[in-house]
C-alpha cells in the first residue's frame, strides 16, 4: 500500500508517500450497510477522485475520515500511525479539512467571523484575520470581502469562503464533497486549479464528484464505490472513463438510454449514441409566464420581469446556475408564493395570486426541486402521499375512506413501478427514486393536467430511476402536456428539452435550440455573458 | 410628578428591574446559543428559596447567595441534560421543571420553616457609591441599593462585550444560528449548550436571591410569580439584543413601579392594567407591532448531530 | 418545535412515569414524617370515599380532559397550546358576565346555562384563535403568544372583579368582596343526579361525547388528515391544497374553545362566582394532561382521571393528614420531566432515518 510510481499526468509535480490509508472500513446505519470493508490509499501530492452513484457511500466515507461518524469495523492510518478521530475536532487537529456538500457557514455572520469560528480564543482580532484572508486570497486567486455578511454573498462566493476556511488551516488532507454541483463552468475551472495547487504543495486532495469532465481534468487516481464497496480503481482515470462509469452504474453502456448517457457526460464516447435532436412541437400556448417579478422579504429582486411561454407538448429546459431564481419560479408555479409583479396565465385564465388548489385545478402539476419539503410528507404513507391533493375524492360525510385510498394507491404503485412494501409503507423510508416516481404518479394522474413543472427531477437519483423519470416526462409531452424542466445540469437540459431558455439573475437572458453545438453559447449565457 | 416622587420612582424601577435584568440577560445568552429555557422561572424560584434558607441558616446573606446558586444549578443541569443529551422538547421540559420546583420549594419551605413562616431573614445591606450617593434627592432614592444591583450592571456590560468582541460571542451565535457548522468547526454544540444553560442557571439564581434576600428579606411560596416568564418576554421584546433586552427590563420594572406610584399621585389607573403591562408589551412585540422579531434560527430545536 | 415529540403513540412510558411518580410521592410522605396510613386514608376519602368526593374529582377531571383534548387537536397540527390557563380564564369571565346579564337567567329550554356556556366557548376560541392568527400572519411562536395571552387573561379576570363597573359585586352593607355575584341558579349547570350530595354536572357526559367526537375527528375524518398533514409538513400540505393559515387558526381556535368551555364548566358548575385567580393552575394541569396523552384521546381521558383524582386526593391529604398539596405538584413535575426525557427513546428512530 505504498506510493505507486509512474502514470502521473503532466500537471502533477510530485507524488508523495502514503498519507491516509483505509483498511477494511465498515459503517452501518441500523440495518443498512453504508460502507463495507473498504480499502483505499490516499497519497500526498495527489488528487484522488471518489466516484459513485447516490447512496454508494462516498459521503459516509468522507464523514468517517472527518470524524463525523465512527466506523463499525476497520482501521485508518494517518502518516503510518493509527488514526481514530472522535469528532471533527480530532480530524482538524490532524490536519484534515473538509468542504461539505452543503455549506457550513453561518449566514448571519461576516466572512472573517466565519473563518475565526473554532479557530481562536479570547478577544477577536478581526483586522488581523482580514489581512490573513487577503494574503491567502492573493496566493490562490480567491478574493473575498472580509466584512461582508455571508448571507449576502453569491453561491460561488460562499463556496470560496468554504475553501478559504479549509486552506487557512493549511491542511495535509483536503476533502471536497461534491463541491462543484452549484458552480459555474469557470468557477469549476478555478476550483480545480486551486485543488491542483494544493496538491502541488504536497497535500492530498479527495474530490468527490460524479462529473466525468472533472475526473478527466484533475484526477490523478480514482476509486469507484458502489453499494458501499470499492468496485474499481484507476491510476490513470483520465484514460479509463468508460471502465469507471461501467463499474459505477454496473451495466454496459451500449444499452443505456441516450439521454441518460448524455447526462452522465458520456456524449463524446463512441459507445454511446448522440442524443436525438428534438423538433419543437406546434401546439397551442398553454402557460404564459408574463413579466413575473418577485421581491423577497429583504427587498431583493429574485425574479425580474421573467417572461416565458410554453406550448402544448413542448419540453422547455430552463438552464442556469443554481440560485438565479429557479427555486423562486418553482414556488410561484406551485402557487406557494405570489409574484410582486406580472401575471401567470394558464389557458387564458389568470392565476396570479390564487391558491395552490386553484393551480392544481387549472391543470398545473409540480415535481418540486425540494421533494422532502414541498413534494411529499415523509411521515405519511405512500398512498396518503399519492392522493395528498385529492383527499376530497376519498371523503364521504367528512370521513376518509381509507380502504379505497389504500387500494387506489396500490394500483398507482403498480402503474408507476413504485417499489415499497405496500401503500402503507412510510414514504420517508423509500429510496429517492421511488419517492420521485410516487410524486410523478400523483402529479401525472391529476385530472385535467396541462402543464408539468419538473424542477431538478433527477437530482440524487441512481441511473435506473433517472431513466424512468425521463421516460415519464417524455410520455407526458407526447400526451400534449407542456413541460418546464428546471435543471442546473446543462447536459440533462440539452438531452431532454426541445428548446432551452437560460435564466440569470431572475431574468430569461436568451433562448437556444436544444443542440449539443449550443453548449458554449448557453454556458456563456448562464455566466451572464449574454 | 415632583422631583422627590420621580426619584423614588426611578429607584424602585431599578430595584424591580434588577431581578428581571439578571434573568433576562442570562436567558439571552442561552437563546443566542439556541436554547429556550422555559425553566427560567423554576431556576429563579430555586435560587430565591436557596438564598432565603441559606441566609436564614447561616445568618450571612453572602453565604445565602452562594447556597441559592447551588440550589438553582441542579435545575439548570437537569434542563441541560434533558434537552441536550436526551434531546427533549425544551418547552415541555421547562414547564415540567417549573412545576417540579414550585412543588419542591413549597414542600421544603413548609418543612423547614413550618409555623415560623414570615420569619425575617437576613438580607443584603444597601450601599451608596461615593459621590453618586451624595447627589441631592436622587442620591438617597436612586443610589442606595444593595451591591447586587451594581454587580448586575457590571455583569450585563461584560456580557454585552463578550458577545460582541470575543470568540465566545461568535461560538454562541453559531450554536444558535447554524449548530452543524459549529460542530464542523471542531466545537461541540452540546457542550456549548450545556455551558450556556448552566450560566443561565447561575444568573437566574442571582435574580432569585435578589427577590428573596435582596428586596423583601423573606421567602413566600411561588414568590417569583411569573418573573421568569417575564424575563423571557423581555428577551423577545428585546429582539435578542443586549441593549433592547435591558431596555425591556427597565420598561417592565417601571410599569410595576407605577403600581405603587400612581395611587400616591392620586391617579386612578386600574392596578390590573399595570400588572398586565409587561405581558401586554411583550405580546405586542411578538405580534409584530414593535417591528420584526428575528429569533436565532435554531432556537428551541434540539441538536441531533 | 418538534411536533413528533408530542404526537407519536407509546403509552407505556407515561404509565411507567405515573407509577414511578406515585412511588416517589409515597416515599416523600414517609420522608417528611407523615403517617402513610393517615395520608392514604385521607387520599381515599378525598377521591372515592364519598359520593361527594367522587363527584368533585370527576368534575375536576372533566376540566382537565377538555383542556387536554384541545391540546392534542392543536398538537396534531404541530401547534403547542400552552394557553389553557388563559382560555379558561376568558371562558369563566365571559360565562360569568353573560350569566349575570339581566334576563339570561329567565331564558327557557336550558338556554339559561347553554347561552353562557356557549359564550365561554366562543371567548376561549377567540383567545386561542388570536394566537393562531398571529402564527399564520406574523409567524409568532404560539407557545410564547399563548403563554403571554394567559397572563393577560388572568389579570383581566383580576381587573374585572376589582371594579364595580365591571363584574365586582355591588356594595352591600358597606363592604364588597373582590369577586362577582354568584350566578343565578337557573344558569348553573344541571346536576346529573339532581342531588347536591353528588354534584356531578352535565359536564361529564358532555366531555365523554366530545372525547368520542375528537377520536373520530382525529383518526377518521378528512379534517384530521388535514391537521396531520399541516403538522408534519406545512409546505407540502399547502401545496396539496390544505391552507396553512386557516388550518392553524381553526386548530388554535378549537383548542381555545375547549379551554373556554372548561372555564365555563368550572364557573357554572362549581365555583358560581368569579374570583381573582379563578383559573388557579387548571390550565397548566390540563396542558400536562395533553402532553402526557401523546396525541391519543384515550391518553387524555386516562391522564385527566389520574390528575383529577390526584389533585382531589392531594387536597384531602392536606386537610386530613397535613401533607402539603405541593406533594402532588412534585409528582406532576416528575411525570412531565420523565415523559419529556423519555421521548428520546420513542422518537429516535423516526428522526434518524
Amino acid at each position: 500500500m505504498n506510493a505507486t510510481p509512474a502514470l502521473s499526468p503532466a500537471h502533477v509535480s510530485q507524488r508523495g508517500a502514503l498519507l491516509l490509508g483505509l483498511s477494511g472500513l465498515t459503517k452501518r446505519f441500523g440495518a443498512f450497510t453504508a460502507l463495507s470493508a473498504v480499502d483505499i490509499a490516499f497519497h500526498a501530492g495527489e488528487i484522488h477522485c471518489l466516484l459513485g452513484e447516490n447512496g454508494a457511500g462516498k459521503s459516509t466515507l468522507c464523514n468517517l475520515v472527518f470524524g463525523v461518524h465512527a466506523p463499525d469495523a476497520g482501521t485508518m492510518t494517518l502518516h503510518g500511525a493509527p488514526y481514530r478521530p472522535a469528532g471533527p475536532r480530532d480530524a482538524l487537529t490532524a490536519g484534515i479539512a473538509m468542504v461539505h456538500q452543503h455549506f457550513s457557514l453561518v449566514e448571519d455572520m461576516s466572512v472573517v467571523d466565519n473563518l475565526m469560528l473554532g479557530r481562536v480564543r479570547g478577544v477577536l482580532d478581526r483586522r488581523g484575520w482580514a489581512a490573513r484572508l487577503d494574503a491567502l486570497g492573493t496566493r490562490y486567486g480567491l478574493e473575498l470581502a472580509p466584512f461582508a455578511r455571508v448571507g449576502d454573498l453569491s453561491i460561488g462566493e460562499r463556496q470560496r469562503v468554504e475553501i478559504v476556511k479549509c486552506l487557512m488551516r493549511e491542511p495535509r488532507l483536503l476533502i471536497l464533497d461534491e463541491p462543484t454541483a452549484v458552480l459555474l463552468p469557470d468557477e469549476i475551472a478555478s476550483l480545480l486549479a486551486v485543488c491542483r495547487r494544493v496538491a502541488a504543495e504536497g497535500a492530498a486532495v479527495i474530490l468527490v464528484t460524479h462529473k466525468l469532465a472533472e475526473i478527466r481534468e484533475a484526477a490523478d487516481r480514482a476509486t469507484v464505490l458502489r453499494q458501499g464497496q470499492v468496485v474499481a480503481t484507476s491510476d490513470a482515470p483520465s484514460t479509463e472513463i468508460n471502465r469507471l462509469v461501467k463499474a459505477m452504474i454496473r451495466r454496459d453502456l451500449e444499452g443505456l438510454d441516450a439521454t441518460t448517457a448524455a447526462t452522465l457526460g458520456l456524449e463524446d464516447e463512441s459507445a454511446v449514441a448522440a442524443p436525438a435532436v428534438h423538433a419543437r412541437p406546434d401546439g397551442p400556448d398553454i402557460l404564459q409566464i408574463d413579466g413575473v417579478s418577485l421581491r423577497d422579504s429583504d427587498g431583493a429582486l429574485r425574479l425580474d420581469a421573467l417572461t416565458l411561454t410554453l406550448r402544448a407538448g413542448e419540453i422547455v429546459g430552463l438552464a442556469g446556475v443554481e440560485g438565479n431564481g429557479q427555486s423562486e419560479l418553482g414556488l410561484l408555479l406551485a402557487g406557494l408564493d405570489t409574484p410582486t409583479g406580472g401575471r401567470l396565465v394558464m389557458d387564458g385564465q389568470d392565476l396570479t395570486g390564487r391558491t395552490p388548489s386553484d393551480f392544481t385545478a387549472a391543470g398545473i402539476g409540480i415535481v418540486p426541486e425540494d421533494r422532502h419539503r414541498v413534494g411529499a410528507i415523509a411521515d405519511m404513507n405512500v398512498a396518503e402521499n399519492m392522493f395528498l391533493n385529492r383527499t376530497r375524492a376519498f371523503t364521504r360525510f367528512g370521513l376518509l375512506q381509507r380502504r379505497a385510498m389504500h387500494d387506489a394507491g396500490a394500483e398507482l404503485m403498480r402503474r408507476f413501478d413504485v417499489r415499497a412494501t405496500g401503500p402503507d409503507a412510510r414514504f420517508g423510508g423509500l429510496s429517492g427514486g421511488n419517492q420521485q416516481k410516487a410524486v410523478l404518479a400523483r402529479e401525472l394522474t391529476a385530472p385535467g393536467l396541462r402543464f408539468l413543472l419538473a424542477a431538478q427531477p433527477t437530482r440524487g437519483l441512481d441511473v435506473g430511476a433517472v431513466e424512468a423519470v425521463y421516460g415519464l416526462i417524455r410520455e407526458a409531452s407526447a400526451r400534449g402536456i407542456a413541460v418546464l424542466l428546471i435543471s442546473s445540469e446543462l447536459d440533462e437540459v440539452l438531452a431532454v428539452a426541445h428548446r432551452v431558455a437560460v435564466i440569470y439573475r431572475g431574468r430569461i437572458v436568451g433562448e437556444r435550440p436544444s443542440r449539443p453545438d449550443q453548449r458554449e453559447a448557453i454556458g456563456a449565457m448562464m455566466a451572464g455573458h449574454a | 410628578m415632583t422631583m422627590e416622587l420621580f426619584a423614588v420612582f426611578l429607584g424602585s424601577s431599578i430595584r424591580l428591574a434588577m431581578p428581571l435584568l439578571l434573568a433576562a440577560v442570562g436567558e439571552l445568552v442561552s437563546e443566542r446559543a439556541g436554547v429556550l429555557n422555559m425553566s427560567l422561572e423554576g431556576m429563579m424560584l430555586a435560587g430565591a428559596f436557596g438564598g432565603a434558607v441559606g441566609s436564614w441558616a447561616t445568618g450571612s446573606p453572602t453565604l445565602g447567595l452562594f447556597i441559592g446558586v447551588l440550589t438553582a444549578l441542579p435545575v439548570a443541569a437537569l434542563q441541560a441534560f434533558l434537552t441536550n443529551t436526551l434531546r427533549a422538547n425544551q418547552i415541555v421540559t421547562g414547564i415540567g421543571l417549573n412545576i417540579l420546583v414550585l412543588g419542591s420549594t413549597t414542600l421544603a419551605y413548609r418543612e423547614i420553616f413550618g409555623a415560623r413562616s414570615r420569619e425575617a431573614i437576613p438580607g443584603f445591606p444597601v450601599w451608596s457609591p461615593p459621590l453618586l450617593g451624595d447627589i441631592p434627592i436622587f442620591g438617597e432614592a436612586v443610589f442606595r441599593q444593595i451591591w447586587l444591583v451594581y454587580a448586575a450592571i457590571v455583569i450585563v456590560v461584560a456580557i454585552a462585550l463578550i458577545l460582541r468582541c470575543t470568540a465566545i460571542g461568535i461560538t454562541l451565535k453559531a450554536a444558535g444560528e447554524d449548530p452543524r457548522t459549529l460542530e464542523r468547526a471542531g466545537l461541540s454544540v452540546i457542550r456549548v449548550r450545556y455551558g450556556v444553560i448552566l450560566f443561565t442557571g447561575l444568573l437566574a439564581a442571582l435574580a432569585g436571591t435578589f427577590l428573596s434576600i435582596g428586596d423583601i428579606h423573606t421567602f413566600t411560596e411561588g414568590m417569583t410569580n411569573g418573573a421568569g416568564y417575564l424575563a423571557i418576554a423581555a428577551v423577545i421584546f428585546g429582539n435578542w439584543g443586549v441593549g433592547r433586552t435591558v431596555l425591556a427590563c427597565f420598561v417592565f420594572g417601571s410599569a410595576t413601579a407605577l403600581q405603587f406610584q400612581l395611587p400616591a399621585m392620586g391617579l386612578d389607573v386600574p392596578n390590573a392594567l399595570l400588572i398586565m403591562m409587561p405581558y401586554l408589551l411583550a405580546f405586542l412585540a411578538v405580534a409584530g407591532v414593535v417591528g420584526r422579531q428575528t429569533a436565532p434560527r435554531a432556537l428551541a430545536s434540539p441538536y441531533w448531530g | 418545535m418538534n411536533a413528533r415529540t408530542l404526537v407519536s403513540p407509546g403509552l407505556a412510558i407515561p404509565v411507567l412515569a405515573a407509577v414511578a411518580a406515585c412511588l416517589a410521592g409515597t416515599l416523600l410522605v414517609l420522608a417528611l414524617g407523615f403517617s402513610l396510613g393517615d395520608a392514604l386514608s385521607s387520599f381515599v376519602d378525598g377521591t372515592i370515599g364519598s359520593h361527594y368526593a367522587l363527584a368533585v374529582s370527576l368534575n375536576r377531571s372533566v376540566v382537565y380532559a377538555l383542556v387536554g383534548l384541545g391540546f392534542i387537536l392543536a398538537n396534531r397540527a404541530g401547534l403547542t397550546n400552552v394557553g389553557g390557563e388563559g382560555q379558561i380564564a376568558m371562558g369563566g369571565m365571559v360565562a360569568a358576565a353573560v350569566a349575570l346579564h339581566h334576563g339570561v337567567a329567565a331564558l327557557p329550554f336550558g338556554l339559561a346555562f347553554l347561552l353562557p356556556l356557549s359564550a365561554a366557548t366562543l371567548a376561549g376560541a377567540a383567545w386561542g384563535g388570536l394566537a393562531g392568527v398571529l402564527k399564520a400572519r406574523v409567524g409568532t411562536n404560539e407557545v410564547i403568544s399563548t403563554l403571554l395571552l394567559s397572563f393577560i387573561a388572568v389579570w383581566l379576570v383580576y381587573g374585572s372583579v376589582q371594579s364595580v363597573a365591571l363584574l365586582r359585586q355591588p356594595m352591600t352593607s358597606g363592604a364588597t368582596l373582590p369577586e362577582s355575584l354568584p350566578v343565578p341558579d337557573a344558569t348553573q349547570l344541571p346536576l346529573l343526579t339532581g342531588d347536591a350530595a353528588s354534584p356531578v354536572t352535565i359536564g361529564l357526559p358532555l366531555a365523554v361525547v366530545l372525547a368520542i367526537g375528537m377520536a373520530i375527528l382525529l383518526t377518521r375524518s378528512r379534517f384530521g388528515f388535514q391537521l396531520r398533514a399541516v403538522g408534519l409538513n406545512p409546505v407540502a400540505a399547502t401545496r396539496a391544497g390544505f391552507a396553512f393559515a386557516s388550518t392553524v387558526v381553526v386548530a388554535m381556535a378549537i383548542a381555545g374553545a375547549f379551554g373556554g368551555l372548561a372555564g365555563g364548566v368550572m364557573l357554572l358548575g362549581e365555583q358560581f362566582s368569579l374570583k381573582a385567580g379563578f383559573s388557579s393552575g387548571y390550565g397548566y394541569d390540563g396542558l400536562v394532561v395533553g402532553l402526557l396523552a401523546r396525541g391519543s384521546v384515550t391518553g387524555v381521558v386516562a391522564a385527566a382521571l389520574l390528575f383529577g383524582f390526584l389533585r382531589s386526593g392531594g387536597i384531602s391529604m392536606e386537610m386530613g393528614a397535613g401533607v402539603p398539596t405541593a406533594l402532588v405538584m412534585v409528582m406532576q413535575g416528575l411525570i412531565v420531566v420523565a415523559v419529556a426525557g423519555a421521548a428520546f427513546w420513542l422518537d429516535r428512530r423516526g428522526s434518524r432515518s
